[in-house]
């Protein structure tokens, strides 16, 4: 569980669609230690390696975004596949 | 005359002595990995063998005639040679293997009770000049690459390194990311653009001068540092060019479906400026620049070739891929494909221009070819102009070696009859 600053640092975050109807939202983890530089890149790896592998058939759609006022789209995904 | 001919061979130690540094610093240069290369142990075993060898061949001398091109072999016993150094049996068993590798020893053959015979490259005697194997065409290769891939292991510094001189804190973006906002968010300033800019550390200039103000001196300098930076400006666009080609072409062959983002495709830039063109820290002209890109992208073919033929040939993501402390499947480990290509083509191409020489002495002898009317010593002119334009010593040694031995057979032929 990220705390409300890491949530608000992170660099990217993803809205995923669940077949259940939910819609949830998760920030990135961008850093590799406690005092790195935040890696953008490596925060996407991560939410898709989520979407892939710990989400794995259970979402429709899954959009990445930047984690700012009218961020635009990075990626989206739609039933296990990546769209842009 | 025999004492005359036997004069001839009589070795001198200083001199095989040199040769075999030569041999062995020749070999170390040709090897990528530390492990391949010769250490101390094998050159002082080498050493050891060439000093008895040499003793033996001296008192041979003086015992009978020496043929230089039939030269008896070393024989000494394991044993010997193990209390001579002071190690066991093995490990001479061992450095014998590693100086057959490196084709120190050319044979050895085991007499059960005599013990051991060895015959060691006559190259080291200095008897003959063999061809060299495009060693000096290797050592070509290695120039440009040599430099982005170190050839010893990156210890630790022995002195103690300040924290404060590597500025943590700088503004210079290395993981592909600039925070633009007070809160750290991501900007959508390329890094692309700032390879250059790392490789020369030019925007930490500013920072801690200790001078508050500017002298004449300075203002001067900082007009030469300007023109510098214009070239430098240009420099940079001409390495950024070769970098982001480099990649579409990668791309485009080894990860035709791969979809990215831009910090994706952004951090694979900066891994590929760091891992495939060493940061660009080589003092090398543009054309030499060219020169590695376009070996660059031979290994993305070879590369390619690898994973298109036949069994599970995979390799990892390109941000994995191009990691520059990738070690293990990285893109590094093609170096070593690729000069060992560029050898067997340089090989490849001696041997078919030395078979055409041979076929047109043998036309020449027989009257026949188009050099028919030509003198021998006109033939021999034109086939060393049309050697020459290759510029390959190790061809021009191997043509000379040919001659030789054609004209050694052939007064051979002419005394058995």
């Amino acid at each position: 569980m990220l705390s409300e600053r890491e949530r608000k640092e992170a660099l990217t975050k993803c809205i995923v669609w669940f077949y259940d109807s939910n819609v949830c939202t998760f920030y990135s983890r961008d850093k590799t230690h406690k005092k790195a530089q935040p890696n953008q890149a490596l925060g996407i790896r991560r939410l898709e390696k989520m979407l892939m592998e710990t989400f794995k058939g259970q979402w429709e759609t899954a959009i990445i975004y930047e984690n700012r006022r009218k961020g635009k789209e990075i990626a989206k995904y739609k039933r296990g596949v990546r769209i842009f | 005359m025999e004492n005359k001919e036997n004069q001839r061979f009589r070795f001198d130690f200083s001199t095989v002595f040199g040769n075999t540094k030569k041999y062995i610093d020749s070999y170390n240069t040709r090897q990528t990995q530390l492990t391949d290369k010769l250490n101390a142990n094998h050159r002082a075993t080498a050493e050891m063998i060439i000093r008895l060898y040499l003793k033996q061949l001296n008192q041979a001398r003086s015992l009978e005639f020496l043929n230089s091109e039939d030269l008896p072999g070393f024989t000494t016993f394991n044993s010997s040679l193990a209390k001579c150094k002071g190690c066991t049996n093995r490990t001479i068993i061992n450095h014998k293997e590693r100086l057959k590798r490196a084709g120190f020893i050319l044979k050895e053959e085991h007499r059960g009770a005599g013990g051991v015979e060895l015959w060691v490259n006559p190259e080291v005697l200095g008897i003959i000049n063999l061809p060299t194997c495009a060693v000096n065409r290797i050592a070509g290769i290695k120039g440009t690459g040599s430099l982005f891939y170190p050839e010893v292991k990156n210890f630790h510094p022995l002195v103690h390194e300040l924290q404060e001189q590597k500025n943590i804190n700088s503004s210079v973006d290395k993981s592909g990311v600039r925070p633009a906002h007070s809160h750290g968010l991501s900007a959508g300033t390329p890094s692309t653009a700032s390879p250059a800019d790392k490789a020369t550390g030019t925007q930490e200039h500013h920072k801690n001068m200790g001078k508050n103000v500017a002298s004449a001196s300075d203002k001067e300098q900082s007009s030469t540092k300007k023109q510098e930076q214009v070239s430098g400006e240009a420099g940079r666009i001409f390495s950024l060019s070769l970098v982001c080609q480099f990649w579409e072409y990668a791309r485009k062959v080894l990860y035709p479906g791969i979809i990215l983002s831009d910090p994706e495709e952004r951090e694979i830039l900066n891994l590929i400026w760091a891992s495939v063109y060493g940061k660009f820290r080589l003092k090398a002209t543009e054309a030499e620049l060219l020169d590695y890109h376009e070996s660059a992208i031979t290994r993305v073919d070879i590369v390619a070739r690898w994973l298109s033929r036949k069994g599970l040939h995979w390799i990892p993501p390109p941000h994995l891929y191009f990691h520059p402390n990738n070690d293990r499947n990285g893109f590094k480990k093609t170096w070593q494909w690729y000069v060992k290509q560029q050898i067997l083509k340089l090989e490849v191409r001696n041997q078919l221009l030395i078979q055409q020489i041979k076929a047109e002495w043998q036309q020449h002898q027989a009257g026949r070819g188009r050099f028919k009317q030509k003198t021998r010593l006109q033939l021999f002119r034109v086939q060393q102009k049309r050697l020459s334009q290759y510029r390959d010593e190790s061809l021009m040694q191997a043509f000379h070696l040919c001659l030789q031995r054609s004209l050694h057979l052939k007064k051979l032929k002419d005394n058995a009859f």
